[in-house]
This record gives structure tokens, sequence and C-alpha cells, in this order.
């Protein structure tokens, strides 16, 4: 298929982005029918295992972490090639939730010896954490508020945890008498209720039942536990950004190529005004997601300030979760009447879409957040 | 301008840059001519284009060797965006924009040495003529002729939509050298002094009631032959050269920052951000104009990288000229009765004239090739789809 987007035209990579993108390129080719894909759908945990190793020999999963705790130590511009492919490719995987979200508040907590203990275990595949800081729908504040701490027991609830079946132990926002600490808490631990629920792109959320489970060990304490969740966040943010940013480019590519061989009144229907200029539309629209990703990943890297990181979060959530959807959505409308069936690949691409959009955040969410950041 | 100063402007702070732009504004840049409702004539701003010619910041784009001032990308955006937010009116700025950087790249040595230092003193004021009655989106089908004849060429014809010609002495203009084979190759780029003997101008009035564009009238107009660009014969290449300059300028985000800074003037004095429904709407248009400028420095990053830029700039005219409408639209709207009167609402930042910004952002979707014709080329020449 056919690399339509502006990247080769007018970007330029570095030798090492060029070797990770390649890399990335050739991992998701494995799967170029999206068979793993479908077959995950639905089936806890909702991804390979295999899979998820297979990263982890890649490197994958420590690319943002320090070197001292195993990783490799690099930023958002080398990540993102790699983020790009799992969008395009559809990978099941809780790559962003595990080795982006939890490994920012793990790298960033407080608790030198679960640092040191834990990180190489993640970036070698062999332990997955999931955080659990959510308590309901819509929530921009990182303030727990219906899990309590009392008397060193955790009570309450917790929400839209992605991914948690294939996870070992959760990272858990909770409030005390001064303000929201972390935790790390095992899966396992006695009191500890969790139910899935299945996502529309087939994999699972999770709800968690505290009554009485024991704290486990302290992370942040109320002094930082706000501003590393805040962090980890927005990092989560704009990588889920550009994971939609792959999305939306391969459902393009893949609509261009079904306008080019789709014949209608003896034309490709890629030969109708009508259509091209609906499809330069979307075109637009991904290449404005870029451009924004590409500034962001930049500012991540960089040395600006948690309010301009939140800025630039949800500047670039807003901007690909919205595009996502349109290009996704009238995908499936370019396709006609295959496209609603379950036996196409393009509407994997909307339901991909419609959870990455709506998780951490969607649109409208980012867009009062960025209006309150900045009017 | 030296390398020197240049590389002294690049080197600035950025917040220490935009403070010596202001500051300079603040000082210069005449009172009553801040966010002017309609584009100026040379009577109006012609001596803040000589301002800024004496300055040395005429032309901020131009690299230093030409007498620019050479300033990076992001350099160039900040000065963009604090004349902007100060409500600095546009000068005549063909010969700065268009054909400035056309010579530089185009040009005989000759002719950047007679026309580039005329242009950055405003002895040579500029015009385009490109477009006829008969040739619009299908520019390639204009008729207006140059016949041969000795050291000259005679022409012939039409001009129209011709900005600002009232104010020009010089029209940079294509015409027809061939009329046999294909149209595009029969088209030479040429340069004419608009005081030569037959040529007549005659103003056109806008929906805005002002007489911005003009008819040009061409009869029998003799123009010496060194006065072509490019060739004989090979005016389209060198058009379509300059389209590009024109579409990366109507793609920069300023009109959209003006606009949206004129619609947050309205807002504050009107308190319409004490309304959820407004604010979303203008955060979204906000954000609409900042993922622009994300895209503009990607462009721009191209050209100060030495590269080209492609077909794929349409996107930028489409993005930037569409946002600004629907900037305008919201100020129409949220002015209520006001967006239907001639004046406007008095603001702490002057008269924000909600019709007239609406109505004056109606034709940048059409000009410089309209929006349809740049989603026919982002089809055909980027997607690749078939024709």
């Amino acid at each position: 298929m056919e690399d339509i987007s502006l990247q080769s035209r007018i970007d330029v990579l570095t030798e090492q982005q060029v070797l990770i993108q390649d890399s990335a390129v050739a991992f998701i080719a494995q799967d170029e029918e999206l068979k793993k894909t479908r077959e995950s759908r639905f089936v806890q945990p909702g991804y390979d295992q295999q899979t998820w190793q297979e990263m982890a020999e890649l490197g994958w999963l420590g690319f943002l972490i320090p070197e001292q705790y195993g990783g490799i130590g690099l930023g958002f511009d080398d990540l993102h090639p790699v983020l790009i492919q799992l969008g395009k490719g559809l990978l099941p995987a809780p790559f962003v939730a595990t080795a982006v979200v939890a490994a920012s508040v793990l790298v960033n907590c407080d608790n030198e010896a679960i640092k040191k203990d834990r990180l190489p275990a993640l970036v070698s595949g062999a332990w997955k954490p999931a955080l659990a800081w959510q308590e309901t729908q819509g929530q921009m504040s990182v303030e727990a508020e219906q899990l309590r701490i009392v008397d060193g027991k955790l009570s309450g609830k917790k929400a839209f945890v992605p991914d948690a079946g294939g996870a070992d132990d959760f990272i858990v926002s909770a409030g005390g008498d001064k303000g929201t600490e972390l935790y790390l808490v095992n899966k396992g631990a006695t009191g500890l209720t969790i139910d899935y629920e299945q996502r529309i792109d087939g994999g699972f959320y999770a709800r968690l039942s505290f009554d009485q489970v024991d704290v486990g060990e302290l992370l942040a304490g109320t002094d930082r536990a706000e501003q590393v969740l805040e962090s980890a966040l927005d990092e989560g943010r704009v990588a889920a950004s550009v994971e939609l940013l792959g999305v939306m480019t391969r459902s393009l590519e893949i609509t261009v190529d079904y306008l080019n061989q789709r014949v209608q009144f003896d034309k490709p229907i890629g030969s109708f005004q009508a259509i091209q200029h609906k499809t330069v539309d979307l075109f637009i629209l991904s290449e404005i997601s870029r451009s924004v990703v590409l500034q962001t990943i930049a500012l991540l890297d960089g040395d600006a300030s948690a309010h301009d990181r939140a800025v630039g979060a949800s500047q670039v959530k807003a901007r690909c979760g919205d595009a996502a959807l349109q290009i996704t959505k009238s995908a499936i409308q370019l396709h006609g009447g295959i496209g609603y069936t379950d036996e196409a690949n393009i509407g994997l691409y909307l339901k991909k879409a419609m959870y990455l959009a709506s998780w951490l955040g969607n649109a409208t969410a980012h867009r009062a957040r960025y209006a309150e950041l900045t009017l | 301008m030296t390398e020197e100063t240049t590389n002294q402007y690049n080197a600035m702070d950025d917040d220490e840059f935009r403070a010596m732009v202001h500051t300079f504004y603040v000082e210069n840049y005449p009172q009553e001519l801040r966010f002017s409702p309609h584009r100026m004539h040379w009577d109006e701003i012609g001596d803040w284009y000589l301002t800024l010619s004496k300055q040395g910041w005429l032309t901020p784009a131009w690299p230093a060797e030409y007498g620019g001032m050479g300033l990076d990308a992001n350099k160039l955006l900040i000065f963009m965006d604090v004349g902007e937010s100060y409500g600095v009116g546009r000068t005549p700025d063909m010969g700065i924009t268009m054909v400035g950087p056309l010579l530089i790249q185009h040009g005989s040595q000759q002719q950047k040495d007679h026309y580039l230092p005329k242009i950055l003193a405003g002895e040579y004021i500029w015009c385009q003529g490109y477009s006829e009655p008969g040739a619009g989106s299908d520019l390639a089908s204009l008729q207006t002729s140059a016949v041969r004849d000795g050291d000259h060429y005679v022409v012939n014809g039409h001009k129209t939509w011709t900005t600002l010609a009232m104010d020009a002495n010089m029209i940079f203009m294509l015409v027809r050298t061939n009329k046999e084979g294909k149209k595009q190759e029969g088209i030479t780029f040429l340069l004419v002094p608009l005081d030569t003997p037959g040529i007549t101008v005659r103003p056109i009035i806008n929906l805005g009631m002002h007489d911005e564009f003009a008819e040009v009238f061409f009869d029998d107009v003799k123009v010496p032959v060194a006065n072509v660009v490019g060739g004989e014969n090979k005016g389209w290449t060198i058009a379509k050269a300059l389209l590009g300059h024109e579409r990366i300028f109507i793609g920069s985000p300023k009109f959209a920052i003006l606009a949206m800074s004129r619609l947050k003037s309205m807002a504050k004095s009107v308190g319409l951000f004490d309304d959820p429904i407004f604010v979303e709407r203008y955060t979204r248009l906000q954000l609409d104009i900042e993922d622009l400028f994300a895209t503009y420095k990607r462009f721009v990053e191209v050209l100060k990288r030495g590269g080209n830029i492609g077909p794929e700039v349409s996107m930028l005219k489409i993005w930037n000229t569409e946002t600004q409408q629907r900037v305008t639209e919201l100020m129409m709207e949220a002015a209520s009765e006001h967006g239907g009167i001639q004046g406007g609402i008095e603001t702490e930042e002057g008269l924000v004239r909600a019709a007239g910004e609406f109505i004056g952002s109606r034709p940048s979707t059409i000009y410089g090739g309209s929006n349809e014709v740049q989603r026919n080329i982002l089809a055909k020449a980027v997607l690749r789809l078939p024709g």
C-alpha cells in the first residue's frame, strides 16, 4: 500500500529514527491481514502475550525508561515511529497504558527499591503494571475522591482501567486525610474484586472494587502523587495521539487504495470529484494532526513546564481524537456497503479510533481543559 | 541588512526578539491605522512601507545577501505574530512577497540588480496581472497576447482582479506568446511599468464597498524583451513557482490570527467568555489556528532547509482560509444585531466590525486559486487519485 503521508515528502527523520521505523514496519508487516488482531478480540486479556514478549525483545518496552533501571532512556522523538506503526497495524497490546503511562509513574515515583526491582522486569516483559487512577466517566482531575485510605486500608472503586487482565499489579491513586497518594497493589490482594467490560475495539476495561485492601507499597506521597500522575497521563495522551495518527494514516491509505480499485459507472470511484474533495479533506486532517504530533513530541522531549506540557497534550489529543474519528467514519462511508461489514478491516480502524479517542479524555474534554489552561 | 545583523536576530532570545519588534511597532506604526478593516492604499500605508524600508525590516523572509532580514522560521513566525497582534496593516506587498522571491530564484543577475533594490526602496510597487475575464480557475487559458516586434513585445488584452493596481507602478503578468500547441507552453512571464502608454486601470468596487482591486486594459503596449523572466514560453513554470510562494503566504496563519484577535476583543467587551457554548466554539477555532501554526512551521522548515515545497502547500491555503472564515462567521453570529451593520462594536482595542470582517474574509477561498481547485490539485498530485 502506498504511503500518501507527507512524512516522506517534507519531514526529516534521523538515522536512528529511520532504523526504529524500519523495525516497527517489519514487525507490523507480520500480521498485515490483522489475523492476530481479530483472534484476540473479546478474548482475555485482549492481546497476545507472545507479541508482548517480542516487543520486549525489540527493546520497545524500555524506550522511555532510564538505563539505570534497565531501559534505553530515549525520548518520544525516537518512540513515535513505533507508536505510529502500532496504530497502523492495530496492534492489540497495552503498549501506551503499560510502557508509557504506568512506566512514567514508576520512573517518576519516590520508591527507589520498587523502581530497581520492577522497572527491569517491565522492560523484559516479565511484569506488567496497570494504572488505576480514574473513578468517574469523563474525569480529568487526578485527585482521588472515591477510593479512600482509612487506617492503612483501601476502600472504594476505580474504573476504566485498560487491559487489566494481563496485568500483575495495579498502581492505584487513593485519597487520605491530606490528599492523593499512589500505591502499588498486588492484583491478588485480599478484598480486591475485578470486573471486566468489553471495549468496542475488542480489548477490555476493568472496574476495581476495593474492600479493606492492604495499601501495599507507597510510590508517592501527597506532596508529589498528583504531579506524577498528571505528567504520566499527559504523556499517555500524547502517545495515544501518536497511535491515533497511525490509525488515521492507515485507514486513509486503505481507503485511497479502495477508491482506485472500486469501479462504478465504468470508472474508478476515486475519479469522481465529490469523492476526491472529501478524501482531500480527510488527508488534510491527517497532516494537520501529524504537524501537531511532531510539535508536541518535541515539547515533551524538551524542558517545557508542566503547564505547557498539559496544554500541548490537550491540544494534540483534541486534534487527533477528532481527526481519527472523522477519518475512520468517513472511510466507512467511502467504502460503501462493504465498509459496514465486520469482514472488512476498515471497520476495525473506526473501532480503534473510538477507543483511543475517548480514553484519557475525548476531544471535547481536552478542548475544555485547553480553554481552562489558556483563557 | 548584513549577515551579521541577521545572525544577531536569529540568535536572539525569543522573548527579547518579540519585545524588540513590539517596541518598534509601538513607537513607529500610526495608531489610527491599527486593525484597518480594509486593505489600505499607498496614500494611507505608503509611509509605513518606507519606515520599514529604512529600518531594514521590509523583507523579513528574504536572505540577507539580497537585503532581507533572513529570519529563520521561528523568528519569522514571531515577527508575523507580533505584527498581527498589534494590528499592523498590510502594505502593497506584492514586490516583497512575490516578485522578490521569484527574481531571487529565477531572475537574471541584471534583473536582480535592477529590481530588488527598487523594491526595497519603495520605488517599485507591484501588482499581479494573472486572471482575465475568461481565465480564472483555468488560468492557462489566458488570452492577453504579446507579439514580438524587434526588441519589443506588443501587448494587447485585459487583466482583472488586479489587487491595488491603482497604487502600483509595476505589473508582473502572464501573456500569451504562442497560440499553437499546449496552452501552458505558450505563456511568458513579463514585467511591465504601468506608466507605459496604452495601459488603463479601472477600479472595481468589492463587497466591502472598497476599491481594492481593478481591471487593467492593454492596448498596443510596447514592452522591452529584456523584461521577460525565465525565457519566452517558459512563463507557466515560473507562474506555478510563484503561486507556490503565494500559497505559502496565503497559508501563513496571519490572517486567521488577525481575525481571532478581533474576535477576542469583541468577546471580552461583550462578555462572551461567560458563555460556555461560546467558549467551546472559540477554543475549537483557537486550536484550528494553533494547529495551522504547527503545520505552517513544518512547511517553513522545509524552505529553511533549502528544500522545495510541492503541491502539498495547497493544504495550507485551504486550512488557513477556511479557518479565517469560520472565525469571522462566529464573530458575525456572536455580534447579534451588530452582525448586520456597516459599523462595529466599540472595544478596548478599537472598533470591531463583525459584518465587515465577515465580508472581508469571503474572497480568500476564491483568490490564489479557488479552494476547489486546490482540492483538485491535492487529489491528483498528492493522493494520486485517478483522473
